[in-house]
């Protein structure tokens, strides 16, 4: 379970986040949306430690994220998969090799083993015949199936995912979605979705959180949402559905 | 109300701008060179983490050193025959001919191939590093690496400097033979040396002592074109304009240091 408590944080004066509050319960896919700039990559990352808040603090199974040393950060790095908005492929590697690569952290792996989580991951992401591929031969579509690919290859217990439709046409980004509902049924991880894009949100998500003026303006199921009496939230989906 | 919002420097006088731009550079600079220290000193303290790096080491040698060998070889042979050519020229008849096989080792060994290799290098090895590790910081794969639990120092930056200090001195031993050729070419084709005194004199003067000088030169550049080339990149921010930039700084930066450590170490070791 991830806790998240009071987060604050600025960049260079200019507040994000001023005290943001969220529960992300085991098994279930909590979507957190909000316009762009209000925060939601900032606190994914902050999650598992890539950026530190100003204040408050996350848990992560009892485990205090925000001061646990360099060392207790990576192995806890171990239990996430993150996909990046821009997939953040390695380009001097082949995509193979981009798997590879987060599967090779893990101590005690033969090139063996290694090869065939490659191909089991390209599998679960329906790709196929693209491990010698090098990442600027691919579409956008397959990029993101490729970083989602070496995001679940280790069989992390929580994933993430930046913006996972962003930039996509509407058919990949339909595709994309029901992969990440698909994956979570198929592997049942703990799923946190950073998205702007209430179509896909829908789709892939148990609960929801919205953010809105640096703060957590509702979190909850797609039925509470759409019965707040909260004109903010109201607001927003009506500006998101209407784009 | 409007002159608060006027650029600072704007009510200082031309002492005051001065001072004012002066001492915000030093602060940059220091700022700069505790960034860098610190970069290093981590790079240091996880060096045993040879796990993480020990798949892009080789790569690195390769593309740092094999990579370097044509444009040093052809760097360091010109630089021999015009040191002959140089020499012979400016030696008078009564002067023996021996002594421009003398003036090549002493000149290329000592100063003029590690140097000029290195301010070639930095062009090339330290440009390409900034450059590669630039954008993959602008292209979020530095962050990557780290939620993958990589050390991104270790994985990026030990390899590249640790191939630089090895390779550097292996390509200053090319580029000493191709020099000596050169020299030997340019004395005899050119200024009409005969090989017999060139080689005498070059015997001669040969000390295992001053090899030994150009190999620790080498070694030093290497460490510091790579570790600057892997600071430039690691730290930059923004999109593609700002890895132009770092990779200019770079260049720069080298070039500047290589030359100012050349007088720091011959001043330690010569003097």
């Amino acid at each position: 379970m991830i806790v998240i408590r009071n987060i604050r944080k600025s960049f260079e004066g200019h507040t994000v986040l001023r005290g943001v509050s969220l529960d992300v319960r085991d098994g279930e896919t909590l979507v957190i949306l909000g316009e762009s700039g209000c925060g939601k990559t900032v606190l994914l990352k902050m999650i598992i430690g890539l950026l530190k808040p100003d204040n408050g603090s996350i848990t992560v199974d009892g485990s205090d994220v925000v001061s646990m040393s360099y060392k207790d950060l990576q192995k806890l790095r171990f239990d996430f998969g993150l996909l990046f908005q821009s997939a953040a492929l390695f380009d001097s590697l082949t995509v193979g090799e981009n798997i590879a690569l987060a599967l090779r952290r893990t101590k005690g792996l033969s090139e063996q083993e290694i090869g065939e989580h490659v191909r089991n991951a390209l599998d679960l992401v329906r790709l196929e015949r693209v491990e010698q591929e090098m990442p600027s031969q691919l579409s956008g579509g397959m990029r993101k199936r490729v970083g989602l690919a070496r995001a679940i290859a280790p069989n992390p217990r929580y994933l993430l995912y930046d913006e996972p439709t962003t930039g996509l046409d509407m058919t990949t980004a339909d595709e994309i979605s029901l992969l990440i509902k698909d994956l979570r049924a198929k592997l049942g991880v703990t799923s946190i979705v950073v998205t702007h894009d209430l179509h896909s949100a829908f789709v892939v998500g148990d609960r929801f959180a919205i953010l809105g003026g640096g703060v957590t303006l509702f979190a909850g199921t797609r039925h509470e949402i759409e019965q707040s009496p909260d004109e903010r939230v109201q607001k927003y989906l009506a500006s998101s559905l209407s784009t | 109300m409007k002159s608060l919002s006027m650029p600072r420097d704007s009510n200082l006088t031309g002492g005051g701008i001065f001072f004012g731009f002066l001492g915000r550079h030093t602060i940059r600079f220091f700022e700069h060179v505790g960034t860098y220290a610190g970069l290093v000193w981590w790079m240091l303290r996880n060096i045993r983490n040879a796990r993480t790096y020990s798949r892009t080491f080789f790569p690195q040698m390769v593309q740092i050193g094999n990579d370097s060998i044509p444009i040093v070889m052809f760097v360091s042979m010109f630089v021999g025959m015009v040191t002959a050519v140089q020499s012979a020229y400016q030696l008078n008849v009564w002067i023996p001919r021996s002594v421009v096989g003398g003036l090549v080792i002493k000149s290329v060994s000592l100063e003029l191939v590690p140097l000029l290799s290195a301010l070639v290098l930095a062009g090339k090895v330290g440009a390409t590093i900034t450059a590669e590790i630039g954008s993959m910081r602008v292209t979020e794969q530095i962050e990557a690496l780290e939620a993958m639990g990589y050390d991104s120092v270790s994985y990026l930056v030990t390899p590249r400097v640790l191939a630089g200090t090895l390779m550097f001195p292996i390509l200053i031993i090319f580029g000493d033979l191709l020099a000596v050729l050169g020299g030997l070419f340019g004395a005899v084709i050119v200024a009409h040396v005969p090989s017999g005194p060139f080689i005498a004199g070059l015997k001669g003067s040969f000390s295992t002592l001053d090899i030994v000088f150009g190999l620790a030169k080498a070694v030093t550049f290497g460490f510091a074109i790579t570790s600057i080339g892997c600071y430039e990149g690691y730290y930059v921010k923004g999109g593609a304009a700002d890895v132009g930039r770092a990779t200019m700084a770079t260049v720069i930066d080298t070039c500047l240091t290589v030359v100012v450590l050349d007088f720091v170490l011959a001043s330690v070791f010569l003097s």
